[in-house]
C-alpha cells in the first residue's frame, strides 16, 4: 500500500544546512517570512527556485545555508514583490537557463531589476503553456493562467506547477484566488489536481484563495502555509479551517522555518522542519488573532525624500534616531523632522 | 521659522511610489527606495489599482496623492516590451532542464 509507505517524520534540525541528497527528491518550502520561495532539486541535483519571497538578503542566505549548487529554472508564479524580489540574486548568482512567468510585466522597480539581470544573464524567458519540464527525472506540469483572467491582475495570473516523482505529487500555484481556481476547474481535466500529497497553501492562507469546492479537488494530505509577520491577517481562519476539513496535515514557515519534503524514488516521502510540529488535522485550529491597527513600518535603511512622503507614511513627525530622519527633513534642527 | 515643507521644493521634485499589490483594505506599496510598505488603501487616491504609479505632492501644505496615468503607461510599456523580449523564441513543447 503506497499510502502506508509515506513517512511524516517530523524532526527538529534535519532539515539544517545541508544540500540536497542525491538520489531523492527534495523541496523546500524556505522560510522567507511573508512570501512564498520553493526549492526543487531532482534526485540528479538539478534545481528550480519556484518564487524568491521578498528579500534578497534572505535568499543569499538560503542559497548558502542550503549550499544550492546551481540552478536550471528560476519562476515567478506572479509578479508582486514578495514572490519575486529573492529571484534577483538568485539570477545574477546561478545565470539559470530559464525564466518561467506568467507574461504579465510589473511596473515595480523590483520587476524591472529582476528582467534586467535576467537579460545580462542570457535567461530565456518561458511564458507559462502547457508544458512539461522535465528536472532530471521529475516531471514539473506547467499550469498556465486560465484564459479570460483580467489582464492587469497579477494574482489571478499567477502560474501554478504539479511536481511528480513516482507516485508522490504535489502542488503550488502562487496567489491565485477564487476567480482562478474556478476557472482551473472548469478546463482542467478531471484528476489533473488531486490528489495531492503536498499542498502548498495559496496566497498565504489569504481569504480570497482556497475554498471548498478547489480543495475537494486538490485532495491535499499535507498544506504548508509559506507565511511570516504580516499586517493582512494570514493565515486566515477560513484558510485553517478549509485544510482542517479536508484532514490535511498543516505546516507554516512562520512557526516551523522551512519545510523539508523529502521523496524517494517510487514516491515515499517524509516531511521535516526547522523547528516545532505541524498542526495535526485533526486538532480544531485557533482563529488567526485580529490584526493590530496597522502602522505602516519603516525599515531601518529608509530614506525619504521630503516631508510629503513621510507624512505619506505616517511617520510624521520623525525623532532624531529613528530610521528615516535626516538634517534635511529637519530645518528649525530641534530634532523633530516634519513636524 | 522656516517650515520643514518647503512646497516650493517639492513641486518641483515630487515623490513617487508605485502600488505592488492590493491586499484588502492595505496596498502594498514600493517606495523609491525599493523597499515596500503597507499603506491603508484609503490614503490612496480612489479607484488605484496594482501597477498605478502614485505621485505625492504637497500644494499649501496639503499633501496630495494622485495616480499619474502616464508615468504609469509608459513603465507598463516599457516592462512589457522588455518581458515579451525576453520570452520571444521561447521553446514548445517539453523542456529538458
Amino acid at each position: 500500500m503506497k499510502r502506508a509507505l509515506c513517512l511524516l517524520a517530523l524532526s527538529l534540525g534535519l532539515a539544517h544546512a545541508q544540500r540536497a541528497p542525491a538520489g531523492v527528491l527534495t523541496i523546500r518550502f524556505l522560510d522567507v517570512g511573508q512570501g512564498d520561495a520553493v526549492l526543487i532539486t531532482s534526485p540528479e541535483g538539478k534545481s528550480v527556485l519556484y518564487d524568491g519571497g521578498r528579500s534578497e538578503s534572505r535568499m543569499r542566505e538560503l542559497i548558502r545555508q542550503y549550499d544550492v549548487p546551481s540552478l536550471d529554472l528560476i519562476a515567478a508564479s506572479h509578479g508582486d514583490a514578495d514572490h519575486i524580489t529573492g529571484l534577483i540574486p538568485a539570477a545574477a548568482l546561478f545565470k539559470p537557463r530559464f525564466f518561467l512567468n506568467n507574461g504579465v510585466a510589473a511596473t515595480t522597480q523590483t520587476w524591472a531589476k529582476l528582467t534586467n539581470i535576467l537579460k545580462l544573464a542570457g535567461t530565456q524567458g518561458l511564458p507559462a503553456r502547457n508544458q512539461v519540464l522535465n528536472l532530471g527525472s521529475v516531471r514539473l506540469t506547467v499550469l498556465p493562467p486560465p484564459a479570460g483572467m483580467p489582464a492587469g491582475d497579477q494574482n489571478l495570473n499567477s502560474v501554478g506547477l504539479i511536481v511528480q516523482y513516482g507516485s508522490f505529487r504535489a502542488l503550488l500555484t502562487g496567489d491565485s484566488e477564487t476567480e482562478q481556481t474556478r476557472a482551473w476547474l472548469r478546463t482542467l481535466p478531471g484528476g489533473t489536481l488531486g490528489p495531492v500529497d503536498v499542498y502548498k497553501s495559496i496566497h498565504h492562507g489569504a481569504a480570497n484563495g482556497d475554498s471548498a469546492a478547489w480543495l475537494a479537488a486538490v485532495q491535499p494530505r499535507n498544506v504548508v502555509v509559506s507565511v511570516g509577520p504580516n499586517n493582512y491577517g494570514h493565515p486566515t481562519s477560513t484558510a485553517l479551517n478549509l485544510y482542517r476539513k479536508v484532514g490535511a496535515n498543516v505546516f507554516r514557515t512562520d512557526l516551523q522555518g522551512t519545510v523539508t519534503v523529502t521523496v524517494q524514488p517510487g514516491g515515499a516521502y517524509r516531511i521535516t522542519t526547522e523547528k516545532g510540529t505541524a498542526t495535526p488535522a485533526a486538532v480544531p485550529v485557533k482563529p488567526a488573532p485580529t490584526p493590530a491597527p496597522v502602522v505602516p513600518a519603516a525599515p531601518a535603511n529608509v530614506t525619504y525624500a521630503n516631508c510629503a512622503a513621510v507624512r505619506a507614511a505616517g511617520k510624521s513627525p520623525l525623532l532624531r534616531g529613528q530610521p528615516g530622519y535626516s538634517t534635511k527633513l529637519d530645518r528649525d534642527g530641534d530634532g523633530r523632522a516634519c513636524e | 521659522m522656516p517650515t520643514e515643507d518647503a512646497p516650493d521644493d517639492l513641486m518641483l521634485h515630487p515623490s513617487f511610489v508605485t502600488v505592488d499589490g492590493l491586499e484588502g483594505h492595505l496596498a502594498r506599496v514600493e517606495l523609491p527606495d525599493g523597499t515596500t510598505e503597507d499603506w491603508p488603501l484609503a490614503s490612496l487616491p480612489p479607484g488605484v489599482r496594482e501597477g498605478d504609479v502614485i505621485r505625492l505632492t504637497v500644494h499649501g501644505g496639503d499633501l496630495e496623492a494622485e495616480i499619474d496615468h502616464a508615468q504609469t503607461r509608459d513603465r507598463l510599456t516599457a516592462a512589457q516590451a522588455g518581458m515579451d523580449a525576453l520570452n520571444a523564441g521561447a521553446p514548445t513543447g517539453d523542456v529538458e532542464l
